[in-house]
């Protein structure tokens, strides 16, 4: 194919083109020759436009040059013997020389200004395609980088934003709960509890949620779930008038989990209700349903409320899932932008459900029993934001790479909270779109396990659509 | 081919469409001052107070409890101030509230957790 700033060069290496060949017209939109196929023939433009491009096997298309009266290609296949580089279509209808093997090789052997032409042609594609191909690597190479800034970046902006937004939400929370606070609060320990049970010298509270309470609590326990104490306080006292001696007995509030948020607070709202006499369990808060006799039910679970667009939006990483599947599909570079797009969305849903209520969301956290006192409220306020950066970096293309990895590893977070709440058969809400109304299953899991993959195949295919280092990439390329 | 686009545009745009996916449904079909059907805590009646600007009050012998309340997909929402959901499902156009005092939503709304309440006024 002949450089456009060559034209006329073949006509000009002194080559009598009406002793050759047969003229052709082409229509607008033709292909005349096709990328891959055995090379048959030889051609110069005489008049019209054609484009010369190559295409990958996934469909990515790059526009190498446009020919016009002159120039001349397919030499390239005839020379080398193999099958043609490029495809070439006519962008309009245009009058083409179409020269066989056999005539193109009779032109070289009696023309040796044309086939130096020819050879001086060839060296100089070699050279320049070199350096394009230079160019390419460092702009791929530049596309695939991931730095710690990147993270360092969308971790920063999630931080800095939880903390400014939490000052000024209406709905605020502190950033560790109970954090310089004072505990006043008495300790039992679990034997001198169990006694004072045994002998029935104590009245024992369960500080969790209702659903917690039904499934199991100490024999006799009452249940005042801190949450609602305010509410509930006047059900408490009620139950309380009518217990035979409670008026004289110490309370013992349980039901702490590994961050403590329920035991020790109603502890400090009873005594602030005038309670004297009030304790919670000692360092070993956690072991009480191995201490103590228990009465044990089938709690009410979460029952499944129609999330409407959240709901279903969430289903698409499975479809997805099935598609990763499929070997052709997997690795191309447009399934990666549906699943920046639809993951990116799934994840603001996400931050959207729990950014203005990080209250809600900090219990939660704590519901799955994972996280210590003074990590929740951090990540009730930062998770959110993450989500939402991560989820609009996805969709913009910016740093694509390093989202999709922070969004995986969210999910592995996710998956192995979600995994812990099944196994232990745990009474709780996912938290993961609504506040409310989403019970754990196995369906979660899978939606989860989905969203991952969606997120390694954004790692490893990604390369459309996106504003990386080097300015905005686009689906064609002119090279 | 480059293309160079105003990001700007881009995440204004965004933000427009999350800040319009942020916004709840209208309470006005909700606001109003409502009484528990039956006493509560071998004590009165509750009296519960929804105003449109999402502010609520739970009144129980003269003790309040502020509370937050939005609607969403039909049904109500309270947040008390440590967090916890109490959900709410009308029925008869509003006039009969159903709370979930499970902190959950169940279907029905379980008996023995459940407190009724009614209309006794629109919009406070």
């Amino acid at each position: 194919m002949a450089d456009p700033n060559e034209r006329s060069a073949f006509v000009g290496a002194g080559l009598k083109l009406e002793q050759v060949g047969r003229e052709i017209t082409v229509p607008a939109g033709t292909c005349i020759v096709r990328q891959g196929e055995p090379p048959k023939h030889f051609y110069v433009v005489k008049s019209g436009k054609l484009r010369v491009f190559r295409q990958t096997s996934d469909g990515i298309r790059t526009d190498l040059t446009e020919l016009g009266p002159g120039d001349y290609f397919g030499e390239v296949a005839l020379v080398t013997g193999q099958p043609r580089t490029a495809s070439v279509e006519a962008v309009q209808d245009s009058h083409l020389l179409q020269i066989n093997k056999e005539e193109f090789d009779w032109v070289l052997d009696h023309n040796p200004q044309l086939a130096r032409h020819i050879i001086q042609q060839l060296s100089h594609w070699l050279v320049t395609g070199d350096r394009r191909l230079e160019q390419e690597v460092i702009h791929q190479a530049k596309l695939r980088q991931i730095s710690w800034f990147d993270y360092v970046l969308m971790l920063g902006l999630s931080i800095v934003i939880a903390l400014v937004f939490n000052l000024y939400n209406d709905n605020r929370i502190p950033l560790v709960q109970g954090w310089g606070e004072k505990n006043e609060i008495p300790h039992i320990s679990l034997s001198q509890a169990l006694q004072a049970h045994q002998q029935k010298e104590a009245i024992f509270v369960d500080a969790r949620k209702n659903g917690f309470y039904e499934q199991r609590h100490i024999q006799g326990a009452l249940n005042l779930p801190v949450i609602y104490f305010d509410l509930m306080y006047p059900l408490f006292q009620f139950t309380l008038a009518n217990l035979e001696g409670a008026k004289d007995k110490p309370l013992i509030a349980y039901g702490g989990t590994i961050s403590r948020r329920f035991d020790l607070e109603l502890a400090r709202q009873l005594k602030d209700k005038g309670f004297e006499k009030v304790m919670t369990l000692g360092s070993d808060y956690l072991a009480w349903p191995q201490a103590f006799p228990l009465e044990e039910g089938k709690p009410r679970k979460p029952a499944h409320i129609p999330l409407g667009l959240a709901g279903f939006l969430e289903w698409l990483p499975v479809g997805i899932f099935l598609l990763i599947l499929i070997p052709s599909i997997r690795r191309s570079p447009y399934l990666s932008v549906v699943c920046r797009v639809l993951l990116g969305i799934i994840f603001i849903q996400f931050a959207l459900s729990k950014i203005m209520r990080p209250g809600v969301f900090a219990l939660n956290v704590v519901d799955y029993g994972l996280m210590p006192a003074w990590g929740v409220n951090l990540w009730a306020l930062v998770l959110p934001w993450a989500e939402l950066i991560t989820g609009l970096f996805l969709i913009l293309g910016i740093r694509t790479r390093a989202a999709a990895t922070l969004i995986g590893g969210m999910n592995i977070i996710f998956i192995v909270g979600l995994i812990h709440a099944f196994y232990l058969d745990l009474p709780i809400n996912c938290g993961c779109v609504g506040e409310a109304g989403e019970p754990v299953t196995w369906w979660k899991v899978l939606k989860n396990v989905g969203m991952l993959l969606m997120a390694v195949q954004i790692f490893l295919y990604d390369r459309l659509f996106v504003l990386d280092r080097g300015g905005f990439i686009w689906r064609e390329r002119k090279i | 081919m480059k293309t160079a686009i105003n990001p700007a545009i881009t995440v204004g745009l965004a933000l427009i469409c999350l800040f319009l996916m942020g916004c709840g449904e209208s309470r006005a079909p909700f606001a109003g001052t409502y009484q528990s059907v039956a006493p509560y805590a071998g004590k009165g009646h509750i009296k519960l107070v929804l105003k449109e600007n999402g502010e609520g009050t739970w009144t129980l012998e003269g003790k309040s409890v502020k509370f937050k309340w939005r609607v969403s997909e039909g049904r109500i929402w309270l947040y008390t101030k440590e967090g916890g959901i109490i959900i709410v499902t009308p029925t008869q156009g509003g006039k009969i509230l159903s709370a979930d005092m499970t902190g959950e939503w169940h279907p029905g709304c379980p008996r023995d957790k459940c407190i009724d309440f009614q209309q006794v006024e629109a919009r406070p």
